[in-house]
């Protein structure tokens, strides 16, 4: 037998064991920090503020943190994954088990998540920190969010408009869905539980995890909506003058919204 | 010189036990078959596969007891040599399939758990839940799979073997096979050729068998001059359910694992059978045999439903021969441990369950004992030469029959769960003898001329194109199937008369020719099922006709073979004196009978109607007995039969006169 | 069932084809009510009298059977939508559950059409092959006993080894597609199978031969061959082709525990896999 393999053929045992394992970390693990970061706009603009200024101390590695932990690692498990979808045939009209809707559910989900994180990203971080780009994005009311203003600004993208609130919550229900039940076939997979009991047990864990996390993503987004962006603003920017004088926070003024008003300030604070 | 090859037809427990012993030995396979040979017909097998072993040989079982078990169950009627051999392989036999992994079912300790069967005292019946047979056949098809996959079998699955290819020396060459869905021949040489195709249910339209099983491979042979034996000995299972396309079995283990028949005392009782109160009901089978209980051989258990039924009146049903199969009193757990595979077919195919309710059961055709005729080496202790190329040799020369489709082991009733041992056990053991036989050729036959193989492919094709191409008539293969079927049901079962016999004689031959003219509907050339399913009722009448001329010409009773008006009296008298004399002239009787009719049945076909000849049967081992399970007057029977067997061989042997009377005690 | 309910003809309707590659058609068949008929008892019937509901005289329908009674495996097809076994398809009971009345056989879709309800299974065999799916026994001479086993361990093996190769777990499985290649004109019998069993090599060996893979090297035997066969399971078409739809253990009919064997492969992958890799 003279058979031309192609590349997904030959390693086809370690992509779909690396989709696997990237949809749990670093993808899911990291959307399961970024929610939970989220909803810490429930207790304050401060609280919301401090934990992105901890993950911008990062600094200038914080892009290499980004692409090579996030980015490329989603990418990965996104794309593979539409392939994934595509190979399969959907047969819930024969056989409509609860476990093959959630199969075929599993597949639309992650399409949902891949369109909405692309549109998240776009909306809020921008994908790229170039001039040209940035002016582009600016311009079609996307690259919203500002890490040293960071809950006026992600308050005022979700107000904006009605669209964006819904196109997140139903983003964040399928991402979540998605998760939750991806760490139930994930531990079938790889064979972390067996038995139908076992996996009973499993299923029922991994619904409360998702049942849990979506009330917490739900909850932030509830929270960004009604914040007053106004007085969260005003919150921020002192926060700003006290940590760049603390030299907590590196003064960069693209995360800032409003960096004249700062610099000015900055200005006769420093001699 | 080529590769030599052998060719084996058929892949169900016997092919397969052969083809892999071949290919252990180095000799390259062509196995065909009907369908692929996991599908074969032994994955039916229920109840499990017999051997003495550890266990029952401290309770005084011996290879030789399993021996004498066998031939006083099938009457006598069965060759010794190949039963003894059998035996002592027996254990052997089921160490192997262990070894292969079959799924035994195990004690407590570990060992192989082992049941109760039909027609011994001895619990020897190794089983693999309800589904031994398939256990077994899948444990071989995986072995020959391994072979495959090395490149010394090959496989022509969905293929119908139509004739042997005989040369001009009457020597077997090859085989001519047919695609089943290309509709193309194909020969193909070699240098001995394996029937091994099973049992001929369809002749009877329908049985416990599956549908493959139409006999066709072994009445080509037939045809092509080979001889067919004991055709008349069919087994009807006491313990089936009736379905419209197939009579469905419900094993033996279920008796044997504590299963009791019985029916309501009062006729057409139609009470809820779980209402019926013990007192009012007959346990027949545990009345009138308690030493054996439900676990008579088959011949009697179904010959007595058959009375209860029949002459009684006590049926079940009204209009069909039915009794209570009643499992209810075994915990459930053991029941689906044991029986479960059973229990679901009953279930399924009933709709009640039978862990709740008592089964209804009837009894249908299950299996042939008879079939072709083969040859064999007996070695100087009574057993085979094993390695001999003559044994399983049919009187074809290089051509071979092993497994249900040949005539040996079970004479003229077949213990239950000693099929699957004689299928195993002839792969086993011919494999040697062919090899022996290889050996002692020079030549291979892919060298011969290509002329052989073209001219028996073309015969094959004209044949097929003059049943396409026949004109168009208002007779329907499978009309005629179902008549042929119905005729042979009624006439040669249970019991047997001669006016039926001769009148269904008469039948069989204007089916035939109805069938010779049946229109094939589909006229096409690839699946064509319709032509192949003709041709396969066409076979099947000289096999219908042996077994009916069979029947007719042996005027006596013979395990499963039953003509009341030839049947050997019960003891009448009151006195044991009285018994005492009766039991003389019983005996003298007995004794002329087998002097008469000890023979097996050969038929030969000449012009499409089977002559008959009879042979004697090697009763080396074992003389032949009066079979006396539950006799009335039995044991004056036997004191009678003893003490002339004894005075007998004390003539000839006085060691020997001891050692004849010692099976007739062990077996009650 | 009550008698007033039941109809006085069986509607089936059977998606026909005539060859391999060739458009597929449907026809009608009235068979007159009887009880306790399953679906091959209809087949047979239209075999014997071969006449649709227009009167029209047609060619039999082609398809297979065996055991009649669930073990043989021959007998799969879709009836109503859905895969099983057509000897245990009681009419009585699928009437039941169809309000249309109506009884619809077609051939199994995942495996390339031979004609009418007859399908090519060729490749369930050929994972059998792949997964080693044996003993690998020195021989057949008499070498005593197996090894001892449990009751425990047989009351695990025995389930797994019920599989009939029928191939119902296959054609519900949303990740087992059908591999179908067409001969072509001249090609011989020996060069087309080359070429089908090249195509199925690669393709997905299905929670089948999984489950004869974890049988095996469950076996105390078999297990000594357990790594190749992982090394098989881990083989393009393996495994990883899973997708966690969990269909192949509602639908089949012998009630193997297919997911389990599913999951404890996948277990024994990782480990294989983690261990060759730091070896
Ligand atoms: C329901 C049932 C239960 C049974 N239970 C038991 C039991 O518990 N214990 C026991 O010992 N026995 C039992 N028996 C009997 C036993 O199963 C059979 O006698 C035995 O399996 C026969 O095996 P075989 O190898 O001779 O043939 P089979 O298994 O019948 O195989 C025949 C083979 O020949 C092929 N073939 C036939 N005709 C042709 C042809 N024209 N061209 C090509 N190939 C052909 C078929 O495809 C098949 O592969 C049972 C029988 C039945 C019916
Ligand atoms: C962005 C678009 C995404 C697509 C198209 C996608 C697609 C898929 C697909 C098709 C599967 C099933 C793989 C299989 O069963 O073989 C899958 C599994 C999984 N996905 Fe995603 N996914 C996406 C995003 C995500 C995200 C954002 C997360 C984390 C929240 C995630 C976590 C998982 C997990 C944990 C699994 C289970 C892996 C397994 O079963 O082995 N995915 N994904
Ligand atoms: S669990 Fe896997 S093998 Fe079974 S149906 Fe789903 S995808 Fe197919
Ligand atoms: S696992 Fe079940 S459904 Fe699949 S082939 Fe085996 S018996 Fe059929
Ligand atoms: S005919 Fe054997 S499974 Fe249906």
């Amino acid at each position: 037998m003279t058979n031309e393999l192609t590349f997904i053929q030959k390693h086809e045992f370690l992509l779909r064991r690396i989709h696997s394992l990237t949809g749990l970390v670093p993808v899911g693990l990291y959307m399961c920090v970024h929610l939970i970061t989220n909803a810490s706009i429930l207790n304050g603009v401060e609280a919301f503020q401090n934990a992105v200024y901890a993950i911008h101390s990062l600094g200038n590695a914080l892009v290499f943190v980004e692409w090579g932990a996030i980015f490329l690692p989603l990418l990965f498990h996104a794309i593979f994954g539409v392939y994934i979808a595509y190979s399969g045939q959907f047969n819930t009209s024969s056989y409509g088990t609860a476990k093959n809707w959630r199969y075929v559910a599993q597949r639309i989900t992650g399409l949902i998540a891949f369109v909405f994180i692309v549109s998240h990203v776009a909306h809020m971080h921008g994908w790229f920190h170039v001039g040209f780009w940035e002016k582009l994005m600016h311009s079609l009311g996307l690259a919203q969010f500002r890490a040293y203003n960071a809950a006026s600004t992600a308050a005022m993208a979700m107000q904006a408009n009605i669209v964006w609130p819904i196109l997140y919550a139903i983003g964040i229900a399928a991402s979540v869905f998605h998760f939750a039940n991806g760490v139930w076939t994930m531990g079938i997979t790889w064979g972390v539980w067996i038995s139908p009991a076992a996996q009973k047990r499993a299923d029922r864990i991994c619904a409360a995890i998702g049942v849990g996390i979506l009330l917490i993503g739900f909850s932030a987004l509830g929270g960004f909506m009604t914040l007053d962006a106004q007085k969260a603003e005003d919150i921020e920017n002192r926060m700003y003058t006290e940590s760049v004088n603390t030299g907590r926070v590196v003064p960069n003024a693209k995360k800032l919204t409003n960096p004249k008003l700062l610099e000015e300030q900055a200005g006769t604070a420093k001699p | 010189m080529a590769k030599q090859r052998v060719v084996v037809v058929g892949g169900g427990l016997s092919g397969l036990s052969m083809t892999m012993k071949l290919c252990e030995l180095g000799i390259p396979v062509d196995l065909v078959s009907l369908v692929p040979v996991k599908r074969s017909h032994s994955v039916c097998a229920q109840g499990g596969i017999n051997s003495c072993n550890d266990a029952t040989r401290q309770l005084g079982d011996s290879e030789w007891k399993h021996f004498d078990d066998t031939v006083y169950g099938g009457d006598f009627l069965n060759h010794q040599p190949p039963v003894k051999e059998m035996c002592e392989w027996a254990p052997k036999v089921i160490d192997l399939m262990d070894r292969l992994g079959v799924t035994f079912n195990r004690t407590g300790e570990g060992f192989l758990d082992r049941r109760r069967f039909g027609g011994t005292l001895y619990k020897r019946t190794a089983f693999a839940g309800a589904t031994t047979g398939q256990q077994l056949l899948y444990a071989l098809d995986e072995q020959v799979r391994r072979w495959e996959a090395e490149g010394l079998v090959r496989k022509f699955e969905h293929y119908d073997f139509t004739s042997p290819i005989v040369d001009d020396n009457g020597a077997c060459r090859g085989v001519v096979i047919q695609n089943l869905h290309s509709m193309e021949f194909l020969a193909l040489p070699a240098d001995a050729v394996v029937v091994a195709s099973g049992g001929p249910g369809l002749v009877y339209g329908r049985s416990t068998m599956s549908v493959m099983c139409n006999g066709s491979a072994a009445s080509r042979c037939f045809r092509a001059g080979a001889k067919y034996g004991n055709a008349e000995f069919i087994q009807v299972h006491p313990t089936a359910i009736p379905g419209a396309d197939k009579l469905r079995l419900m094993s033996e283990s279920a008796r044997g694992e504590g299963g009791r028949v019985w029916v309501p005392r009062r006729s057409q009782d139609t009470r809820d059978p779980k209402l019926i109160p013990e007192s009012e009901r007959y346990y027949f089978l545990e009345e009138r045999y308690p030493a054996y209980m439900n676990l008579v051989p088959r011949d009697i258990a179904t010959r007595e439903i058959f009375d209860i039924c029949v002459n009684e009146g006590l049926s079940v049903d009204a209009d069909k021969m039915c009794v209570y199969l009643d499992l209810t009193h075994i915990p459930k757990a053991e029941l689906d441990r044991k029986l479960g595979g059973i229990l679901d077919i009953y279930q399924k195919f009933q709709g009640v369950d039978p862990r709740e309710v008592p089964m209804k059961i009837f009894p249908a055709v299950h299996y042939s004992m008879g079939g072709l005729w083969t040859d064999y080496e007996r070695s100087s202790s009574g057993g085979l030469v094993v390695g001999s190329p003559r044994n399983h040799e049919t009187n074809i020369p290089n051509l071979y029959a092993i497994g249900e489709c040949d005539y040996h082991y079970h004479g003229a009733n077949r213990l239950g769960a000693n099929s699957l041992l004689s299928c195993i056990f002839t792969g086993l053991m011919v494999g040697p003898g062919i090899e022996n036989k290889l050996k002692q050729s020079k030549t291979a036959a892919a060298d011969l001329p290509p002329a052989v193989f073209q001219q028996a492919v073309a015969a094959a094709k004209e044949q097929h194109q003059a049943v396409l191409q026949r004109p168009s008539s208002d007779q329907n293969p499978y009309q005629i199937h179902q008549e042929l079927g119905d005729l042979m049901t009624r006439a040669a079962t249970v019991v047997r008369r001669n006016d039926q016999l001769k009148a269904a004689i008469a039948t069989v031959e204007e089916l035939e020719q109805r069938a010779n003219v049946a229109t094939v509907v589909d006229t096409g050339s690839w699946t064509n099922q319709n032509v192949i399913f003709t041709k396969a009722l066409m076979d099947m009448f000289p096999l219908a006709k042996a077994i009916l001329w069979g029947a007719l010409q042996r005027d006596e009773c013979r395990g499963a073979h039953f003509k009341p008006d030839f049947s050997m009296p019960s003891l009448t008298s009151d006195t044991r004196e009285g018994r005492l004399q009766e039991a003389e002239q019983w005996c003298d009787r007995f004794q002329a009978n087998t002097d008469k009719w000890l023979k097996s049945t050969i038929a030969t076909l000449v012009d499409g109607q089977p002559k008959l000849s009879y042979e004697d049967i090697d009763t080396s081992s074992i003389p032949p007995r009066p079979r006396l399970y539950g006799l009335v007057g039995a044991e004056e029977i036997e004191t009678v039969w003893k003490r002339r067997a004894a005075a007998k061989s004390a003539q000839v042997d006085p060691m020997a006169a001891r050692a004849a009377a010692a099976p007739a005690v062990a077996s009650l | 069932m009550i008698a007033s309910n039941q109809p006085s003809v069986i509607k089936v309707r059977v998606k026909r084809q005539d060859g391999p590659g060739q458009a597929a058609y449907w026809q009608h068949f009235d068979i007159p009510y009887e009880e306790n008929l399953n679906i091959i008892s209809v087949l047979q019937k239209i075999a014997a009298k071969p006449i649709t509901r227009d009167g029209q005289r047609v060619a039999p329908i082609a398809w297979d059977c065996g055991c009649l009674e669930e073990v043989c495996g021959s007998c799969t097809m879709l009836i109503n939508g859905r895969v099983r076994q057509s000897c245990s398809a009681l009419i009585d009971r699928l009437l039941e559950d169809s309000p249309s009345g109506e009884v619809v056989l077609e051939p199994m879709s995942k495996f390339p059409v031979v004609r009418d309800l007859v399908v090519d299974r060729a490749r369930i065999f050929q994972a059998l092959k792949k997964v080693k799916a044996w003993v690998e026994v020195d021989g057949y001479f008499d070498m005593g006993p197996g090894p001892k086993q449990s009751r425990t361990q047989q009351e695990a093996a025995y389930p797994l080894s019920e599989c009939m190769s029928c191939g119902c777990c296959l054609e519900a499985c949303p990740q087992y597609a059908k591999v179908e290649v067409i001969r072509e004109a001249g090609e011989s019998e020996e060069a087309y199978r080359q070429r089908v069993e090249a195509a199925n090599s690669v393709a997905f060996i299905g929670p089948h031969a999984i489950n004869q893979a974890v049988l095996f090297n469950s076996n105390p035997t078999g297990q000594f061959k357990k790594a190749e066969r992982l090394e098989a399971l881990t083989e393009p078409g393996g495994i990883q082709v899973c997708g966690n739809a969990q269909n192949c253990v509602a639908v089949c009919p012998k009630h193997i525990p297919l997911t389990t064997s599913i999951a404890q492969a996948g277990r024994a992958v990782t480990v294989h896999a983690v261990k060759k890799f730091f070896e």
